[in-house]
């Protein structure tokens, strides 16, 4: 993507980029005058190491050892404990490096904690990405709707529930049909227990309840409920009556909650196959609601770019 | 607040109109209107049912204020009590964890009223799905409603699928 949009981000912000280092679990590689991204893409199938020079490097050290402004974390999201995203962040912002990351794992745990420590110690934060992949909905709120108070956030967050429910809702077709095939498409992981339990949804609420609406929440306050005890019965009577079933995250009135919701067939939150929406309840603009594609590798990556244009812009990089 | 009036009107041209100018000069606003034909009632009088939205008790006054001295009849004033639907999809065994008890229960709250039920049942031991009707009028306790709900869905193992908030 940056290979891509190199020349664009030079026409347009007249910024330049260049990537200093990438560390995966294979190590680490890096070059002070720029690794060759294209070179990268070529050579490093299996991993960094391929590149040549790379080292077996950890993620933390090269961003206390290696000079650059700007850290995208992007490391695997983790709910248990955060790691290894929490120590990459908290030394990111120790070596007085921006951050810009799509994990959501340590974010949903200890949300205040990492912008604190941020903001102690001057340097950007920033996390469309974490929430709704390429959906807007973090930097919408603050920054575009930044004289509106949110007083209630509802939406669909979570791909892998969606496309289940939605195909459930077509077809008619059993809960446990509709997960096999989507495991199969790819929509769905071969251990889909954080989507289907609503862990992930609930993992996303809190870190809008707390970005947006400014509450202190924690994952522990989140109400749960996933979708496995959905039927093609249930679906069918709810139809019968003019709704959808849909897991809805919804923050109101200092309650989260994760739950499958009956969500009237022409109300904008249903939104179909596996896409992603957000409703906002703003004081002044009234319902203001967002829809796209919330995962996806590529996808996600509009709302990281977008992050460190934001941040690049601000700093004068 | 929103109002029910039955006029009587003249069975003559212009009438309606004579009865709604006062209601709109008002800023009030019309939400339905249904002409009702009674042969019964005398002197060629027509019945029309409206349904409108008012500020308030004063504009309501001087509504009807108006429309007694432009000869209309008022028939019968009354309040819609506001009544929000809220609609619960019940997933489990609905029928054999006492149905009656869970209407039963959700009825004992002040302002709340079960409407409708339908059933699905596919097989008479496997789980069923109830949709249910509820209707909660304005100033009902929501917190001990959900509270219900989450105890009737813990006590009964059923999965209880709510509709959005209106």
């Amino acid at each position: 993507m940056l290979l891509r949009k190199c020349g664009e981000l030079r026409q347009r912000y007249g910024i330049e980029l260049s990537v200093v280092s990438i560390t995966d679990i294979t190590g680490t590689a890096y070059s002070g005058d720029g690794i060759d991204l294209r070179l990268a893409l070529e050579r490093c199938r299996r991993g960094v190491i391929d590149y040549p020079g790379a080292e077996e490097m950890s993620g933390v050290e090269a961003i206390r050892e290696i000079e650059a402004e700007l850290v995208v974390e992007a490391t695997p999201s983790n709910i248990k404990n955060g790691e290894p995203g929490m120590s990459h962040m908290l030394e990111a912002f120790r070596a007085g490096k921006h951050v810009v990351t799509s994990n959501k794992g340590p974010l949903a745990l200890e949300y205040w904690k990492l912008v604190q420590e941020a903001r102690r110690r001057r340097v950007e934060f920033r996390f469309e990405a974490s929430v709704g992949g390429a959906m807007p909905v973090i930097n919408l709120a603050r920054e575009t709707l930044s004289g509106d108070r949110v007083v209630a956030i509802e939406g669909i967050l979570n791909g892998t529930t969606n496309y289940i429910l939605s195909r459930m809702t077509s077809e008619g077709t059993s809960y446990e049909a509709v997960l096999k095939e989507a495991q199969e498409l790819g929509y769905a992981e071969s251990d889909p227990t954080y989507d289907i339990e609503g862990i992930d949804t609930a993992s996303k609420l809190v870190i809008l309840a707390n970005a947006v609406m400014g509450m202190r929440a924690r994952f522990g306050d989140v109400k749960v409920r996933g979708i496995t005890r959905i039927t093609p019965e249930a679906v069918r009577l709810a139809k019968e009556r003019g709704y959808v079933i849909k897991l809805i995250g919804e923050v109101r009135d200092s309650r989260l909650e994760v739950a499958p919701r009956l969500v009237p067939e022409s109300h904008p939150l249903n939104v179909g196959g596996a896409l992603n929406v957000a409703m906002l309840e703003c004081d002044v603009a009234g319902r203001i609601t967002v829809i796209g594609k919330g995962a996806g590798a590529i996808e996600t990556q509009s709302a990281i770019l977008s992050d460190i244009i934001a941040i690049s812009r601000r700093c004068g990089g | 607040m929103r109002i029910s009036l039955d006029v009587e009107l003249e069975d003559t041209p212009g009438q309606l109109l004579r009865a709604l100018e006062p209601i709109s000069k008002h800023g009030g606003n019309i939400i339905s209107i249904v002409h009702i034909r009674d042969e019964k009632r005398p002197s060629r009088r027509l019945c029309v049912h409206l349904v409108m939205d008012v500020h308030d008790r004063e504009t309501l006054e001087v509504i009807l204020e108006e429309l007694k001295s432009r000869g209309i009849g008022i028939a019968r004033v009354g309040e819609d009590v506001r009544k929000e639907r809220l609609t619960l999809l019940l997933i489990g065994h609905v029928v054999d964890t006492d149905l009656r008890d869970t209407i039963d229960r959700l009825n004992a709250i002040e302002g709340v009223l079960v409407s409708d039920l339908s059933l699905a049942m596919t097989h008479p031991e496997a789980e069923s799905s109830a949709i249910v009707s509820i209707e909660v009028s304005q100033g009902t306790d929501t917190e001990k409603l959900m509270a219900a709900i989450e105890e009737i869905a813990r006590e009964k193992k059923l999965e209880i699928v709510r509709s959005l908030e209106v």
